[in-house]
């Protein structure tokens, strides 16, 4: 055994000597790539854990209420009903906040100290002081939309309870006291709004506006049991009801007989927002680690290769496989240490990365939040792996070559391997063999061509997506306008008007297909111009019997475009719309993209029971939209385009897709380098054959061209067309998924560009090999291959 | 054996159009002039401990069509001395004189042109390309001469069929014996009907059988009119030669200019 370890020492010693330098660089590579995962797994869960941390840090409360100042005895009541565990009555107040812009806010301040129930992380300054009646904390929201900071002083005008009895029919100027604060800190929150007041004052001031109060602000820890929910709930209705007949409310609209539970339920566009993010972020961890380890191993086969004599020599000197893996691990030692330590200082300067896209509002730490096991386990493991992939290469470049060598076709020399370069290079190109050639050339021109598909299909994914965010027609908003309930006054006001490019009126209502399934219908009457509508196959409908179906429609229907859909008639019977399209809609009611139908107006009449809701969609000329909507929103209910939130979380995503495709690109083509750059010590021996044959050096560079050129092509040639197949099927997915249009960006020119640069590249490359073998004699080269 | 059966092709083989504009070796006659003129020749490698002197002032002529078989112990420059003759590596000092043409002042690619047309080497470990067939790695030798396909084709078949291994031309090297490794380098060798066949050791890694094949070829070819110079460390093969060149210490015993230095 001791002789074994000697021996193991020795050859790790002489490896050593020969490519520490090969091997610390792969190392490094290696790590950097490691780390980009770990970062990623890091980022992935930060994002995932954003809310749920964030829930845990503001000690989030489980119910809330808002009872009116002139209903104490309901606030008083609250601690005591049945299911609560704790509870915190705040004051809150009505006022109007004279800043930068003028608005109404709601201000709540804690009366006493309040333990682990409720406290705003604070993202920037402080929480007012207990004993300052003089400073306030934003939430960021408001903060945002106000435009104020850390810093700002503002006046408060408070309105009386009976100003805010008025509030909907106008009070005059704000009738309470006034008082000019100081913002000192911003605050985070998961649930702002409700009784959550955004203006957050501290003891002091609810000390000072005692008697100005218009409500309490009344949070509640329940029990522990699963219906201490239920219990509350139902308790503080009954109570409520009790009081109200006793001494009715001023302010009755405005307060709930019902109770706000915050923790227990989380918007839902968090949830698929989350979902989008993190899955995204598992796609791109997942392709580069397997790129990443491809590549090492690849690389390490063939470095281990370019010395593929020393094995068979320690073998017949009696060195076991084991114990030539071993000192091979050995030697390695290093580059894995160093592998590991940039992996390590990857995933650590990771921390810095905050969640991805609209979850970053959710983080409870923002700034440097490192995952310490992910840094350290993660930097031990990459180290690891490294070793691992060191000692399977090892092994499988040490292996025995196979005995049996099947002959070749002794067919007349193919005219086309005029040049001797052209005969050998393809050769030596297409049958590198483990133990010398280290990677079977298959094997390298399938992970290149796996790479390259990769790279391709990251682009025109990221491409794909781009152009939906870029693009509202795509995601059913072609509009910049929709006018509410609008007026033929109105409309026919806005056609003549020549800010106005397009103007649609547009009819929705619900319509029952024939097995009962009910669908949103609607019809667009043309007014003006022609808005742009997404239609992912076929054409809108024109004629009273066609209809065209949203993607995802049609994908949960089973339905293509010259299908049949039966629709049921108002006054009975059926009736049959040809499918002529699939066009993106977004739903008038709920929002959902590519969900609906498109009939022509008269067979929205006959299909879809009830007044049909109206609005008139208009498309501004380039640039008019925005005075065109402070002008109308003045006497009309104006909304301005709005981004879905699954076109918003795709948005998020946006630049993914762009990263793993230029990292891609990185570890494929550094992969490629290695396997050109060695390509010329790999095949001393050959080469210096070819000039024992008279080839002079203009030959055998154009050899290792050529070996070049037919290690990439192949690539280029089958990569390029699976990236695209790849990029095609993925898109279309997520499109019928979100209810897009599935066509897929293929990013021609850049595609166009690609392609020959990789190939120049590649011969570039070839150079360095070439040049290496011109200053190496024959001789040399001969006696050492 | 087959070999002697089948040698008159080689005669053919040679009749068929030259390569790229390979002087007809048949054109020259007894007075022109010799073949390889070597003259004070030097070469030390650079190790890492002391300088090592490998060749220490050489000179040394062939003249045309003569057998001649270099001796010496291991380390005593034989391979060195060969691969400075081929140009496959700079002396220090010293000329080379090859087909009547200087190599020491020759660029890199004027040396290899001069190499295809004038040189077959010939080595103990054959040196053939694992990749291809018998048949290409003969006609590779060819095509890097300027020959067409289809004549390097037809002349590959020629040699491998005038040496006994036509029905092997498909196989890759590692599916033949060692003789019949040896068979096809010198087919390589002879490919572009080079003036000077230079072997170093060819029967060295052969038994007594391969070896006796190789030798039998050696002489045949040199009946043929067909300069060798052949290292070997083996008294028997050297015996096969017109005259045996001794070497110790990277210099020649002898002087070895000699036409008729030391007779078998
Ligand atoms: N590339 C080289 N670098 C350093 N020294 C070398 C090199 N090639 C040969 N030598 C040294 O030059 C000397 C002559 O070597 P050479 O190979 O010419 O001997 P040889 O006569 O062919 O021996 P053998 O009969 O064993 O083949 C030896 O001492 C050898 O160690
Ligand atoms: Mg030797």
């Amino acid at each position: 055994m001791g002789d074994a370890f000697g021996a193991i020492r020795a050859v790790a010693r002489a490896e050593v000597r020969v490519g520490w330098r090969a091997t610390l660089l792969m190392g490094v590579v290696f790590g950097l790539v490691a780390g980009i995962v770990l970062g990623g797994v890091g980022l992935a869960g930060r994002t995932a854990s954003a809310y749920p941390r964030l829930v845990e840090a503001v000690h989030l409360d489980d119910a809330r209420t808002l009872v009116a100042a002139d209903q104490p005895q309901l606030a008083a009541a609250v601690p005591s009903l049945p299911g609560v565990a704790q509870a915190r009555t705040d004051e809150a107040w009505i006022a109007q906040l004279d800043g930068p812009a003028l608005r109404f806010v709601s201000i709540g301040a804690p009366t006493t100290a309040h333990e682990n129930l409720l406290d705003p992380v604070v993202v920037e300054g402080r929480a007012p002081a207990r004993d300052a009646a003089d400073e306030i904390l934003l939430s960021e929201s408001i903060a945002q939309s106000s435009g104020l900071g850390v810093g700002s002083i503002v006046t408060l005008r408070m309105l009386t309870l009976d100003q805010v009895s008025k509030f909907d029919v106008g009070f005059g100027p704000p009738a309470g006291p006034s008082t000019t604060v100081r913002v000192v800190g911003i605050g985070r929150m998961p649930a702002w709004g409700g009784a959550l007041a955004p203006v957050q004052a501290g003891p002091a001031f609810a000390a000072k506006f005692l008697p100005d109060i218009i409500g309490y602000s009344i949070y509640v820890r329940l029990a522990a049991d699963p219906d201490a929910a239920q219990r509350f709930g139902a308790a503080f209705a009954r109570t409520a009801a009790v009081v109200d007949q006793i001494s009715p409310s001023l302010i009755s609209q405005y307060t709930q007989r019902t109770v706000e539970l915050p923790s227990a339920t989380v918007d839902p566009s968090v949830r698929a927002a989350e979902q989008v993010l993190v899955g995204g972020l598992v796609v791109f961890v997942v392709v580069l680690a397997l790129g990443g380890l491809q590549v090492l191993g690849q690389s390490m086969v063939r470095h281990h290769g370019v010395r593929g004599g020393t094995q068979r020599v320690e073998s017949a000197l009696g060195m076991r496989a084991s114990e030539r893996a071993a000192a091979r691990v050995l030697a390695a030692a290093g580059a894995a240490a160093v592998a590991g330590i940039v992996a390590g200082g990857v995933a650590l300067a990771a921390g810095w990365l905050e969640p991805l896209g609209s979850q970053a509002r959710f983080e409870p730490e923002p700034g440097f939040r490192p995952v310490w096991s992910l840094v350290l386990l993660g930097g031990i493991g990459t180290a690891l792996v490294f070793s691992l992939v060191v000692a399977a290469t090892a092994a499988i470049a040490g292996r025995r070559r196979a005995t049996v060598v099947p002959s070749v076709r002794a067919a007349a020399i193919n005219p086309l391997r005029r040049w001797p370069a052209a005969l050998l290079g393809t050769r030596l190109a297409m049958h590198g063999r483990l133990g010398r050639g280290g990677v079977p050339a298959v094997a390298t021109v399938i992970a290149a061509s796996l790479a390259m598909a990769g790279v391709v299909a990251a682009i025109s994914f990221g491409a794909s997506l781009q152009r939906l965010v870029d693009t509202p027609a795509r995601y059913g908003h072609a509009a910049d306008l929709t006018i509410v309930d609008a007026r033929e006054a109105d409309i026919a006001r806005l056609v003549a008007d020549p800010r106005v490019a397009a103007l649609d009126v547009g009819a929705a209502g619900t319509a029952e297909l024939a097995d009962g399934d009910q669908i949103e219908v609607t019809s667009r009457d043309v007014r003006k111009g022609r808005m742009p509508i997404a239609v992912a196959g076929g054409r809108m409908p024109t004629g009273p019997g066609e209809v065209a179906i949203g993607p995802r429609l049609a994908s949960r229907l089973g339905l293509d475009v010259g299908d049949t859909l039966e629709v049921r008639r108002i006054q009975g019977g059926t009736v049959t719309l040809q499918i002529v399209g699939k066009a993106v809609i977004t739903s008038q009611n709920h929002g959902g993209i590519g969900d609906g139908a498109v009939v022509a107006p008269d067979v929205m009449r006959q299909v879809a029971p009830g007044q049909p809701l109206y609005d008139a969609t208009v498309l501004a000329v380039p640039g008019a939209a925005d005075a065109l909507f402070a002008e109308l929103s003045r006497n009309l209910e104006v909304f301005q385009r709005d981004v879905p939130t699954a076109v918003a979380n795709l948005a998020d995503l946006v630049t993914l897709p762009e990263l793993l495709a230029l990292v891609l690109a990185v570890v494929a083509g550094s992969g490629l380098a290695h396997a050109l750059l060695t390509s010329g010590r790999r095949h001393a021996r050959e080469v210096a054959v070819l000039s024992v044959l008279g080839a002079t050096p203009g030959q055998v560079r154009a050899t290792l061209a050529v070996m070049a050129a037919t290690t990439v092509l192949p690539a280029l040639v089958v990569g390029v067309p699976l990236g695209l197949g790849a990029a095609r099927v993925l898109w279309w997915q997520l499109a019928t998924a979100t209810g897009v249009a599935g066509d897929l960006a293929v990013p021609g020119r850049l595609l166009f560009v690609i392609v020959p640069a990789v190939l120049v590249a590649a011969l570039l490359l070839s150079l360095a090999p070439a040049a290496r073998a011109a200053r190496t004699p024959p001789a040399v080269a001969l006696a050492t291959g | 054996m087959q070999v002697s059966a089948s040698f008159e092709a080689t005669a053919r083989a040679v009749d068929a159009p030259l390569p790229d504009d390979v002087p007809d070796p048949s054109a020259v006659g007894p007075a022109a002039p010799p073949e390889l003129v070597v003259r004070g020749l030097r070469k030390t490698y650079e190790a890492e401990t002391a300088p090592v002197r490998a060749l220490r002032g050489v000179d040394l002529t062939v003249g045309h069509g003569e057998f001649v078989a270099l001796m010496g112990p291991s380390g005593s420059g034989k391979s060195t001395l060969l691969h400075l003759l081929a140009g496959l590596d700079r002396a220090d000092e010293g000329s080379v004189t090859l087909a009547g043409v200087r190599t020491e002042e020759l660029s890199g690619s004027r040396l290899a042109r001069l190499r295809r047309r004038h040189v077959g080497l010939v080595f103990q470990f054959f040196h053939l390309i694992d990749h291809m067939s018998a048949l290409e790695n003969v006609a590779l030798a060819a095509l890097v001469a300027g020959a067409r396909p289809a004549e390097a084709t037809e002349r590959a078949r020629d040699l491998l069929d005038t040496l006994g291994l036509l029905e092997k031309q498909g196989e890759r090297p590692a599916a033949l014996s060692g003789g019949q490794r040896q068979r096809v380098a010198i087919a390589r060798a002879l490919a572009n009907r080079p003036t000077l066949l230079l072997a170093d050791e060819p029967t060295g890694a052969l038994d007594s059988d391969g070896a006796a094949e190789v030798l039998d070829l050696f002489t045949r070819l040199h009946h043929d009119g067909q300069t060798i110079l052949m290292v070997t460390h083996s008294a028997d093969v050297a015996g096969g030669a017109q005259r045996i060149v001794r070497m110790r210490d990277g210099m020649l015993l002898g002087g070895g200019t000699d036409a008729f230095g030391e007779q078998p």
